[in-house]
C-alpha cells in the first residue's frame, strides 16, 4: 500500500514538472486496449488497423508531403474563417448588446439563421460558388460566426452598468465605455464563444472538406474510404483531436488564463 | 473646487404595473458650497440614492435645477466625481491603472498619470498595492481605491454613495478617519450619502435630513478636526447632535 502511495507521489511530482505526462498518460490504457484488441485480430486487419500501422501511414504520409500540406490547407482555412468570424462577430455583438433597436431588429433574425446550421447551406453554396475555397470559407465564417456573436451580446449585457457609470464620471465617452469597460467585461464570453465557434468551425471544416474538398484533413479521410485505406482514416481521426487539443491547450486556456481568471471574473 | 446647488429639485417617474405617477423626490433645495462637507442622511426608500444619480447625470431628473458652480449639469461628466457602495472597481485594471483611469481620460500621457495616481495612492497608504488587481484586495482596500480613484481625477464635486456599507464595522470607523484626514488635506466639496446617523455626523460639517422625497432638516456640526472616534465617543457636542439627526430621522 504505501508503495502505492510512493509510486502515486512520484507521479503527481513528475506530471506537475511536466504537464505534458499529465496529457498523455490517459491515453496509455486507451491504446493499450487499441493494441490489444488489433493484436487478438477480433476484427479482420483491414478494418482494425494496429496503432503501428496508423503510425506507419503517418510516417509514410508526411515522408511524401501529403500529410503536412493537407494539414496546413485545413488549419488556413479555419484560421481564415476564424478572422473573419471574430472581426465581423464582436463588433456585431456588440452593437446588438448595447443597442436596443438593434438588438430588436437583429436577435430574432440571428436565431433564425443559427438554425441553418453550417453544413445545412452546402447544396445552395454548391449550387452558387461550386466545390471550391468560396464555399468552404463561407461555411467556416458562418459556423464561427454565430456563437461569436450570441455570446459577445450576452456578455456585453453582464457588464454591470456601476462599471459603465464609473467609467462616464470619470470622463469617459462612448467610444472610451466600449474599450475600458463593455470589451474587457464581455471577454469571458467573448472567449466562450470563440471555443465553441472554433469547436464547431473545426467539425464544419471537416464536414466541407469532405463533401466539397480537393484537399485537406476531411478530404485526406474521405478519399481514403474511397481507396478502401482503413489505416488513413484512423489517422485522420486522431490527427484531428491532437490539432483541438493543441489549439485549445496553447492557444485558448492561456488567453483564459491571463484574462478573465486573473481578474478574477471567472472561478478557478 | 466649486459649489453644488439643487433648487427645487424633483422626480417623477410613471410605474407602470400600478399606473400611476409616482413623486420619488418632491421639490429639493439644498447648496452645497465650494469646500463643504455635508452628509444627507435618510431611512431607506427616502430617494437618497435618487438624488445622488440624478446629480452624477445617471437618471434625467423631472424638474427643478442642479447646478455646480453656477452652472446646470448635463448627463454624467468628470466634474463630478462618484464614490459608489459596491466599489465599481475595473476588475481588469490594476488598482494603479484605476486610480490613472480618470486623467488617462483627460487626455494625461502615461508617465504623469501614473505619477498622479502613485501620489493618491500614498496618501491611501496603498502604493504598495499598485499592481495588483481589486479581486486581490479586501473590501477596505478596494473602497480606499474607489475614493482614491475618484479623488485622482480632481472633481469639481465629490458624490459618495453609502461607500463604507458594505465593509466591516472596525474598517469602517478606520475609513471613516481616513477620508476625514485626506479631505481635510484635499478640501473637495463633498455630498456624502448614508443612513448611518453616527457617519453622517462624524464626517460632515453639515447634515441634511431627508424624509419621503423632501428635506426634512439641515443641521450644522461644529465639531473641531481632524476628527477621531476614540475622541468623539466621550464628546458631549457629538452625542447631542447624533441623538437629534437621529430623532429627525427617525420621525422622518
Amino acid at each position: 500500500m504505501t508503495q502505492l502511495l510512493k509510486l502515486w507521489g512520484g507521479y503527481v511530482r513528475v506530471s506537475t514538472r511536466f504537464p505534458a505526462i499529465a496529457t498523455l498518460v490517459p491515453f496509455v490504457p486507451v491504446v493499450g486496449l487499441w493494441m490489444l484488441v488489433a493484436h487478438l485480430q477480433l476484427f479482420p486487419k483491414a478494418f482494425f488497423p494496429s496503432p503501428l500501422d496508423v503510425w506507419r501511414s503517418f510516417l509514410d504520409l508526411t515522408w511524401k508531403g501529403i500529410l503536412p500540406d493537407y494539414l496546413q490547407d485545413s488549419v488556413v482555412r479555419l484560421l481564415v474563417g476564424t478572422f473573419w468570424g471574430i472581426a465581423l462577430g464582436i463588433p456585431l455583438g456588440v452593437l446588438i448588446g448595447m443597442n436596443r433597436y438593434a438588438y430588436r431588429a437583429l436577435w430574432p433574425l440571428l436565431l433564425f439563421l443559427q438554425a441553418i446550421g453550417d453544413i445545412a447551406w452546402l447544396p445552395i453554396l454548391v449550387i452558387w460558388f461550386g466545390y471550391g475555397l468560396v464555399t468552404m470559407t463561407f461555411v467556416i465564417v458562418y459556423t464561427v460566426l454565430f456563437p461569436v456573436v450570441l455570446n459577445t451580446v450576452l456578455g456585453v449585457r453582464s457588464v454591470p452598468v456601476v462599471l459603465q457609470r464609473a467609467a462616464q464620471s470619470l470622463g469617459a465617452g462612448r467610444w472610451s465605455v466600449i474599450r475600458e469597460v463593455i470589451l474587457p467585461g464581455a471577454l469571458p464570453n467573448i472567449m466562450t464563444g470563440l471555443r465553441n465557434g472554433l469547436g464547431y468551425g473545426w467539425r464544419a471544416l471537416i464536414a466541407a472538406e469532405i463533401i466539397v474538398g480537393t484537399s485537406g484533413i476531411g478530404f485526406l479521410m474521405f478519399d481514403a474510404r474511397r481507396a478502401g485505406s482503413v489505416v488513413e482514416i484512423f489517422l485522420g481521426m486522431i490527427i484531428l483531436g491532437i490539432l483541438w487539443y493543441i489549439v485549445d491547450s496553447w492557444i485558448l486556456a492561456p488567453i483564459e488564463r491571463a484574462t478573465g481568471q486573473r481578474w478574477g471574473l471567472i472561478t478557478k | 473646487m466649486k459649489s453644488l446647488t439643487l433648487r427645487n429639485l424633483a422626480k417623477t417617474y410613471f410605474d407602470p404595473y400600478a399606473g400611476t405617477r409616482v413623486d420619488a423626490i418632491h421639490d429639493v433645495s439644498l447648496e452645497v458650497a465650494a469646500g463643504e462637507f455635508v452628509s444627507l442622511v435618510g431611512p431607506s426608500g427616502c430617494g437618497k440614492t435618487t438624488i445622488l444619480n440624478m446629480i452624477a447625470g445617471f437618471l434625467p431628473h423631472s424638474g427643478g435645477d442642479i447646478l455646480v458652480g453656477g452652472k446646470p449639469v448635463k448627463g454624467p461628466g468628470p466634474d463630478r466625481g462618484v464614490v459608489f457602495q459596491s466599489f465599481a472597481l475595473f476588475p481588469w485594471k490594476t488598482v494603479l491603472d484605476n486610480v490613472a483611469f480618470g486623467p488617462k481620460m483627460r487626455g494625461i500621457g502615461r508617465s504623469e498619470r501614473e505619477r498622479i495616481a502613485r501620489e493618491y495612492l500614498a496618501i491611501a497608504g496603498l502604493s504598495h498595492a499598485a499592481d495588483r488587481y481589486p479581486s486581490e484586495l479586501s473590501g477596505g482596500m478596494q473602497q480606499r481605491v474607489g475614493v482614491v480613484r475618484a479623488l485622482a481625477n480632481d472633481p469639481d464635486v465629490l458624490l459618495m454613495d453609502e461607500p463604507f456599507a458594505s465593509v466591516d464595522a472596525q474598517t469602517r470607523m478606520t475609513l471613516q478617519e481616513e477620508l476625514t484626514r485626506i479631505w481635510s488635506e484635499k478640501r473637495s466639496t463633498v455630498l456624502f450619502i448614508t443612513h448611518d446617523v453616527g457617519e453622517a455626523v462624524f464626517l460632515a460639517d453639515r447634515v441634511v435630513v431627508l424624509s419621503k422625497g423632501h428635506v426634512l432638516d439641515d443641521i450644522k456640526v461644529d465639531l473641531p478636526r481632524p476628527r477621531k472616534w476614540d475622541v468623539l465617543n466621550q464628546d458631549p457636542e457629538f452625542q447631542r447632535l447624533s441623538t437629534l439627526v437621529l430623532d429627525k430621522v427617525r420621525s422622518a
